[in-house]
């Protein structure tokens, strides 16, 4: 386990350098100058050059990225000031470290994330469970319908909606709005519970429909059926060795979906103007920050980099017949 | 010029233009939009026009006006729909910064408003007046009021004044106005001459001087008639040397005004408290009624109007200091329960399409593409007549001077003459004209509008290319001066209300540079040695109307531009809050005259 | 986020994975034994009786002769998709939403017109799937092509190849991806067009082609992988080898028929994660522009206007509906026909 923990991480390490620079190359592909946005109506050449000397933007693209790379360990010091370690920067925009913005949006991507995977996987997967176990019954066949039509639904397209409908028109719900546990518990609840709701709806679909088909599927497979032979109840062969078998994918799935959840839900918090990791992508990129877009990439990836190590590690704890090689 | 925040994603503003205004969705927001968007002529005009005026030393006494049913005390609310760039005076130069910005900096001189006649007067800030000129306008002296305070008690005076303005020049002050700094060493790459008191060197008194603790006299190397309106920009204060921390004042800045900046996340939200060393005595302009100002920043529209309209919870003491309402929630807000809490205002910004003069030489060409332009169709594409009216000067509403003036007759036919359109072409002898149309794909807005352009053009005969430019791309490239488009909507705000900020630096054809605001290229010695001669004129009402009859000029002869809409704000109140007024300087709501129910 | 139906296409795949899931074709071979039908054939016949699948298949076909002859509809309907109706003819108010009430319905513009420019909704409707699924289909077709490939070369040669194979997948698969997209569509946009030249729509079709196809190939990629590694070790494969096949017939003849049930499936899956990811990225304002019909544009403009006119939101969305749902459940039946021992 350790060795395998040791070369998944160094292997993730090596992905993540190498996201960096393509984002960094990429960045430098476009064809406008990030100056122009920090320069106000005062763009005389000798100003740019001064800014371009400030964002550190007069030194050859490698090196920027190098001594990017180096300074998220190292801290560095920069024209606009200092950047303690972990350094992913200061925003171009507001000299701002780059790392105390994500820490400060953080709260908020975790808190959607938590809440929307929360809602998700216990609908999801217990919708799925009740139709496997009443397989072809009239609710099964009703929650295999929504969970059909849930699937093929955009945020972008039932968002709007149930803000009309539940906030504006009924005023049940808040209409979404960022977080802030320390502050105010209650209203970081409510303002959390329809971007939740809605984000959750397009993902338990897809996991009550695939609980439904791998336990029908597990509960055909020779070893449940020895198992129900044998004599053991129904329930402790559904609970005790279908359901194992299909946690497998299911836990794949939500790795996958963690993972891209937490590195920031773009649609999501742009349909509810909430301001976690997802906003601060979208502005980094229309405002050409590179710092900010660095350290919105990385953070992204990184997620995703470590929920499938943990998918992988997992997989082998529930089914000890997947070896880590 | 003053820039106009731009809302979010899309925002990208460079160039000092009227950002893009719009919108995003870029963000996916939803192809939201914001600022300006046009409607019909019929549209009820709610827009007032004010003559700012400057102020005498009586006027520059403390307190601010009384606001009548104000009282002290509850949290105001601000929408942005934006975050906010800089917390630095030094470093303010978008009108959001700059109103904000007022209520924890103050400034040498700055804009008093009576809170029920919306009068507008320019009145010493920090000084007992708006300054005394001498040596033909080229000396002003200003003297500091007393009991001058900052946030941790010590007495403001005039070396601190003197460091302030010094720190303008300091190598990371990029993005704020360089009047003072050009002014002061007749130099536009000024840091050549003088790189801030980092190293510890000082401007000479030759050049700027504090005989006293309470005076300070700049020395300018040309007569500047309109400098006290340069002393209310933002960065025309002092800051105590023992708290400049460089670059990071800029998102936390030492107070000498009414509150202080007790906590900010940027891009989130900004919240100020009461400074207990702010002495309203000194103050002519600032009521600071609210304990507490509670700045939302980065409120998605239409979000933002939406919260304004329900107002439910605590957004009925909210406002949107700077922006105006959703183009999508105009017939909303039609409705008469909105009515008592309605602010339509026009803004110092002036829309234009500029015409590429150094593409486009025949001055019959322009003038046949302004009568094929067809106003009233893109002001509707944007929106709907209350964020912006049809307007054909190049000199906008809010400044002094401004006379309407309409030689193309825009004005009678806003959806274009096209026949009027195809004889001057015929008579330039041009055939199958085609131009090619840059526009920044920001939203669905202004792509809306090149759909309608290229609709109305065919009327005239004239084939327009709609080019797409990505939003963060769209200045850099009109920016240049070969850059290939015919045809390119930007806009220009005055930085005070004095068309010396809007007529040299757009018409002036020795600007012409890549970036400079000059975007049509214009290049003509007449207008040139006009914008010399007008500059010298020391007595501003003279001076204003000399600018107005030269922005006449240059659209009947030269016909640089297309402007087709004045900036208005246009939106909602909470009913917890009252007296509401209106800033038209900056072109946003004052804070300084509100208080919560 | 991904979007779910992507985890759905990847999880399918698990399913096949299985170890316990057993080998698709080894089912197929004994039944064709028997019965003396091709495997082809049996699936028709499994797939015909299917009537779900049979009826979602006329509806995505319906989809498809829409999306080609969308010109001739729109001719016979009378109005087409760039025409500002609404402008043109007065049909909008001053604040620029239809007067008309539902949208602008009427006899003529039978969906009502767009809020602003007045465009005719059903013409946008029609035109926008020639955009949506255009785009799908090519990247879809391009990404099933790279990540067959891919999994062929990699599971065939294995060795080095292999690994530095997969993790170029590995780095592929770690991009957050809407923030990739949002973020490179305009760096792939500049590498073709030069700043300032005219940007052809088909090139901006192109760029959204390419940027979405880059991070798209990679899942099917792993499942041929992991596939061709198990049937590899087969004998009739390695019978083949011993015979002096050649690597290419091998490929051609042993491999492929085996692989075509994960291709099928897959394909049909990944249309519809496609056409919303396209739509997603008009959504957020990198994909299509306008005037260019799009599905995504509509939501973006229905988005912003869903309070004053929303009944302009229910035409894209339900459209959209209908086309992901019969696709997903096409591509169950397409599972189902082809891989019978997996039961739903």
């Amino acid at each position: 386990m350790l060795r395998f923990l040791t070369r998944r991480v160094l292997g993730a390490a090596v992905i993540l350098v190498l996201i960096s620079l393509v984002t960094y190359l990429l960045f430098f592909a476009l064809p406008s100058d990030p100056a122009l946005l920090s320069c106000g109506k005062n763009c005389t050449p000798s100003n740019i050059a001064q800014i371009h000397k400030n964002l550190g933007l007069d030194k050859p693209i490698i090196v920027q990225w190098w001594d990017y790379l180096i300074g998220i360990f190292g801290g560095r010091h920069l024209p606009l000031g200092n950047c303690p370690a972990p350094c992913f920067g200061l925003s171009f925009n507001n000299q701002t470290p780059v790392w105390a913005l994500l820490k400060d949006r953080y709260p908020t991507t975790l808190s959607l994330a938590i809440g929307g995977s929360f809602i998700f996987l216990v609908v999801g997967v217990g919708l799925g469970l009740v139709s496997a176990w009443k397989q072809g019954s009239v609710f099964d066949r009703a929650a295999s319908s929504v969970s059909l039509l849930g699937q093929s639904v955009q945020i972008y397209f039932i968002g709007p909606l149930a803000i009309y409908l539940l906030s504006y028109k009924l005023g049940w719900l808040n209409r979404g709005q960022d977080p802030s546990w320390g502050a105010h518990p209650g209203s970081s609840l409510t303002g959390l519970v329809l971007p939740c709701l809605v984000m959750s709806v397009i993902f338990w679909s897809n996991y009550s429909r695939q609980t439904r088909s791998l336990m029908v599927e597990q509960l055909s497979e020779e070893h449940v059926r020895t198992a129900r032979a044998k004599g053991m109840g129904s329930r402790y062969v559904f609970l005790r060795y279908a359901l194992r078998g299909a946690m497998g994918p299911i836990i794949t799935i939500f790795g996958i979906d963690l993972g891209s959840v937490f590195g920031g839900a773009i649609i999501t918090e742009a349909t509810f103007g909430l301001h976690g990791l997802g906003n601060l992508a979208v502005s980094a990129v229309t405002q050409q920050d590179l710092p900010l877009e660095m350290g919105v990439m990385l953070i992204g990836a990184t997620s995703i980099v470590i929920f499938n190590i943990i998918v992988d590690a997992c997989y082998a704890l529930i089914d000890p017949r997947i070896r880590l090689a | 010029m003053k820039k106009r925040r731009a809302y979010s994603a899309a925002a990208v503003l460079s160039v000092g233009a009227l950002a893009l205004s719009a919108c995003s969705s870029g963000n996916g927001g939803g192809g939201g939009s914001s600022n300006p968007s046009g409607g019909s002529t019929t549209a009820a005009s709610t827009a007032k026009v004010q003559t700012i005026t400057v102020g005498t030393a009586a006027d520059s006494v403390g307190p601010a006006p009384a606001v009548a049913g104000a009282k002290k005390g509850g949290t105001a609310i601000d929408l942005e729909p934006a975050g906010i760039n800089h917390l630095d005076p030094a470093e303010a130069y978008v009108n959001q910064e700059q109103v904000i910005g007022q209520l924890f900096s103050r400034q040498l001189t700055n804009y008093k408003i009576d809170p029920t006649t919306g009068k507008t007067t320019l009145v010493g800030d920090l000084a007992t007046d708006t300054g005394t000129s001498s040596d033909g306008g080229k000396t002003w002296t200003f003297h500091l009021k007393d009991g001058l305070k900052w946030q941790d008690g010590t007495a403001i005076t005039s070396d601190q004044v003197k460091y302030g303005i010094e720190r303008l020049f300091s190598s990371f002050e990029t993005a704020g106005p360089q009047y003072l700094q050009q002014w002061l060493t007749g130099q536009s790459d000024f840091r050549k001459v003088y790189g801030g008191p980092q190293g510890g060197k000082s401007l000479p008194d030759s050049v700027l001087a504090t005989p006293d603790d309470k005076t300070i006299v700049f020395h300018f190397k040309t007569p500047h008639a309109d400098a006290p309106y340069a002393m209310a920009l933002s960065g025309s204060g002092p800051i105590l040397k023992a708290k400049d921390t460089g670059p990071k004042y800029d998102t936390a800045p030492f107070s000498d005004g009414p509150y202080v900046v007790s906590s900010y996340k940027p891009g989130k939200a900004l919240e100020l408290t009461r400074n207990k060393y702010w002495d309203a005595k000194t103050d002519p302009i600032r009521g600071a009624f609210p304990d507490k100002w509670d700045i939302q920043l980065g409120v998605e529209q239409p979000g933002l109007t939406q919260r304004l309209e329900q107002q439910s919870g605590s957004d009925k003491d909210a406002v949107s200091l700077v922006q105006s309402a959703d183009p999508t929630q105009m017939s909303v807000l039609a409705a008469s329960q909105y009515k008592s809490r309605l602010e339509s205002n026009y803004q110092p910004f002036v829309d234009v399409f500029n015409i590429n003069v150094s593409r486009i030489k025949n001055v019959k060409v322009r003038q046949a593409i302004i009568y094929a332009f067809p106003m009233q169709q893109v002001q509707t594409a944007l929106g709907g007549p209350q964020q912006g009216e049809l307007g054909t000067n190049l000199i906008g509403p809010t400044v002094s001077g401004f006379k309407p003036s309409d030689p193309y007759g825009k004005l009678t036919k806003p959806l274009g003459d096209p026949e009027k359109a195809k004889e001057l072409l015929k008579e330039a002898g041009v055939k199958n004209l085609h131009l090619s149309f840059a526009y920044s794909n920001s939203g669905q807005r202004w792509a809306n509008v090149a759909t309608t352009l290229k609709n109305s053009f065919a009327k005239a005969g004239i084939t327009l290319d709609a080019k797409a430019i990505d939003p963060t791309a769209y200045y850099t490239l009109i920016g240049k001066t070969n850059n290939p488009y015919d045809l390119y909507r930007t806009g220009w705000g005055s930085d005070w209300p004095n068309a010396s900020t809007v007529i040299p630096p757009t018409q002036d054809g020795r600007l012409v540079a890549d970036d400079d605001p000059n975007y049509s290229h214009l290049n003509d010695p007449k207008v040139n040695s006009e914008i010399d001669r007008i500059s010298k004129i020391t007595d501003l009402t003279q001076q204003a109307a000399e600018w107005q009859t030269l922005a006449e000029t240059i659209m009947k002869t030269d016909a640089p531009e297309i402007p087709y809409l004045y900036d208005k704000y246009y939106n909602v109140y909470g009913d917890g809050l009252g007296g509401i007024s209106y800033n038209s300087a900056y072109g946003t709501i004052n804070p300084n005259t509100i208080y919560v129910k | 986020m991904t979007s779910p139906s992507k985890a759905a296409a990847e999880s399918a795949g698990s399913l096949t994975l299985d170890p316990e899931g057993g080998n698709p074709d080894s089912g197929q071979k004994r039944a064709a034994e028997l019965v003396g039908r091709s495997p082809r054939q049996l699936a028709w016949i499994r797939f015909k009786r299917d009537k779900v699948g049979m009826l979602c298949a006329v509806v995505v076909a319906g989809f498809v002769l829409i999306a080609i002859f969308a010109p001739l509809i729109v001719k016979l309907y009378g109005q087409n998709a760039y025409s500002l109706y609404g402008q043109d003819d007065g049909l909008l108010n001053a604040y620029g939403l239809p007067i008309k009430p539902n949208g602008g319905i009427d006899g003529t513009h039978w969906f009502g017109i767009e809020p602003h420019l007045g465009r005719d909704v059903f013409a946008l409707l029609i035109y926008g799937i020639r955009t949506s699924l255009g785009v799908a289909l090519c990247v879809t077709i391009l990404s099933v092509l790279l990540g067959v490939t891919v999994g062929l070369v990699q599971g065939y040669i294995g060795g080095r190849t292999d690994y530095f194979v997969g993790r170029a997948s590995d780095l592929m698969m770690s991009f957050p991806q809407q923030l990739f997209f949002i973020a490179f569509t305009p760096v792939i946009l500049s590498l073709f067009v030069k700043p300032g030249d005219n940007e052809p729509t088909y090139l901006r079709f192109t760029a959204l082609v390419l940027v979405q196809f880059v991070l798209g190939w990679m899942s099917l990629g792993r499942l041929v992988r992991a596939q061709v590694l198990s049937l590899r070790e087969r004998e009739y494969i390695e019978a083949a080898k011993l015979s002096g096949a050649s690597s290419s017939r091998i490929i051609r003849k042993e491999l492929l028929p085996n692989l075509w049930t994960t291709i099928l499936v897959q394909s049909t899956l990944l249309v519809p994660v496609n056409v919303t990811a396209e739509a997603g990225l008009s959504f957020l304002g990198v994909g299509m522009q306008q005037p260019t019909p799009d599905w995504g544009l509509m939501f973006q403009d229905a988005a912003a206007n869903y309070q004053s006119d929303l009944t302009y939101m229910f035409f894209p969305g339900i459209a959209m509906v209908i086309f992901v749902v019969a696709f997903n459940l096409l591509g169950d039946s397409v599972r189902d026909a082809l891989d019978p021992k997996t039961i739903r």
